[in-house]
């Protein structure tokens, strides 16, 4: 579903169809919200909550959006920071527990249920997992979802030199992890 | 992006390790209805808008046709009153109908 942003726009700002046109944006944009959010956090079950509370937040904020950008720019903008709050509280409440955040993510990644692929698949996501928490943001929307740089700029507020220098980093970075454990 | 020992990105491809329980997006999104207020789209398709409108007409009709029915009744009966008052003046002549207020007026 591609729904026009233009008239989803128009709807949203009026009450009588702001539900329904809400209704529809979510059963556009779920999909790639949830795999944008469970990259990052990996367990599908705090990936369920980080995608509610995005959506609950649109709906409360729906008066603050003004238009000056698109729907899904300010979706992934909400979906993001959300995401990185959440993970920014699991650190502080597992503070005293484990040593480090690649520790954590581990233990999140190796405990999840909805966890399958070969071997290669879960090699490259342990790599991804000793990236600094920005690059490993940049990699995985640049890697898995192709996002333009320009989109991402517009999504992080980060450059697009600067969003490129990170996305190399984060390669060479993964290459050299994979070229030590052959 | 070859690496040294011949793992490339492009041998792990861009598949995700991941999967998500059966059904749960659409579930997702009713939540978020329900939430929101938002009436499940499964009701919505359970009655068409034409259905709506029939339905609208029907209660219309059952509603206004008892008014409509009592209006024209009062209205036939008004007009059997009167002409049934008009038809016993015709039969009295003037002098007959003096007499009789005459007489009502003086037993009172």
């Amino acid at each position: 579903m591609n729904p026009n942003e233009k008239d989803l726009q128009i709807q949203l700002s009026q009450p009588n169809k702001r539900a329904g046109a809400f209704s529809t944006l979510v059963r556009s944009y779920q999909e790639r919200l949830y795999w944008h959010i469970r990259k990052m956090v990996l367990s599908h079950e705090d990936a369920n909550d980080v995608l509610q509370n995005t959506f609950m937040k649109a709906w409360n904020g729906l008066d603050g959006f003004r238009g000056d950008s698109q729907v899904s720019t300010w979706l992934y903008r909400i979906a993001t920071n959300e995401t990185l709050t959440f993970l920014a509280n699991k650190r502080m409440r597992n503070l005293q527990s484990i040593d480090n955040d690649e520790d954590m993510m581990l233990q999140n990644l190796q405990a999840d249920t909805y966890l399958n692929g070969n071997e290669l698949q879960l090699k490259l996501q342990k790599a991804i997992l000793t990236l600094p928490e920005k690059q490993r943001l940049v990699f995985n929307m640049k890697y898995f979802d192709d996002i333009t740089y320009e989109q991402m700029e517009s999504i992080l507020g980060t450059s697009v030199g600067a969003l490129k220098a990170s996305y190399h980093h984060a390669v060479k970075k993964i290459e050299k992890i994979f070229s030590e454990e052959e | 992006m070859k690496t040294n020992k011949n793992i490339s990105f492009e041998e792990i491809g861009k598949e995700l390790p991941f999967s998500v329980p059966e059904n749960y997006f659409e579930q997702f999104a009713s939540r978020i209805d329900e939430q929101i207020g938002y009436k499940s789209s499964g009701a919505r398709k359970l009655f068409k808008p034409w259905m709506y409108m029939a339905a609208a007409v029907f209660v219309g009709i059952m509603v206004l046709t008892p008014v409509s029915y009592n209006v024209n009744n009062k209205r036939v009966i008004a007009q059997n009153k009167d002409s049934y008052e008009s038809y016993v003046l015709s039969q009295v002549d003037e002098t007959a109908l003096m007499d009789c207020y005459v007489d009502d007026a003086s037993k009172k």
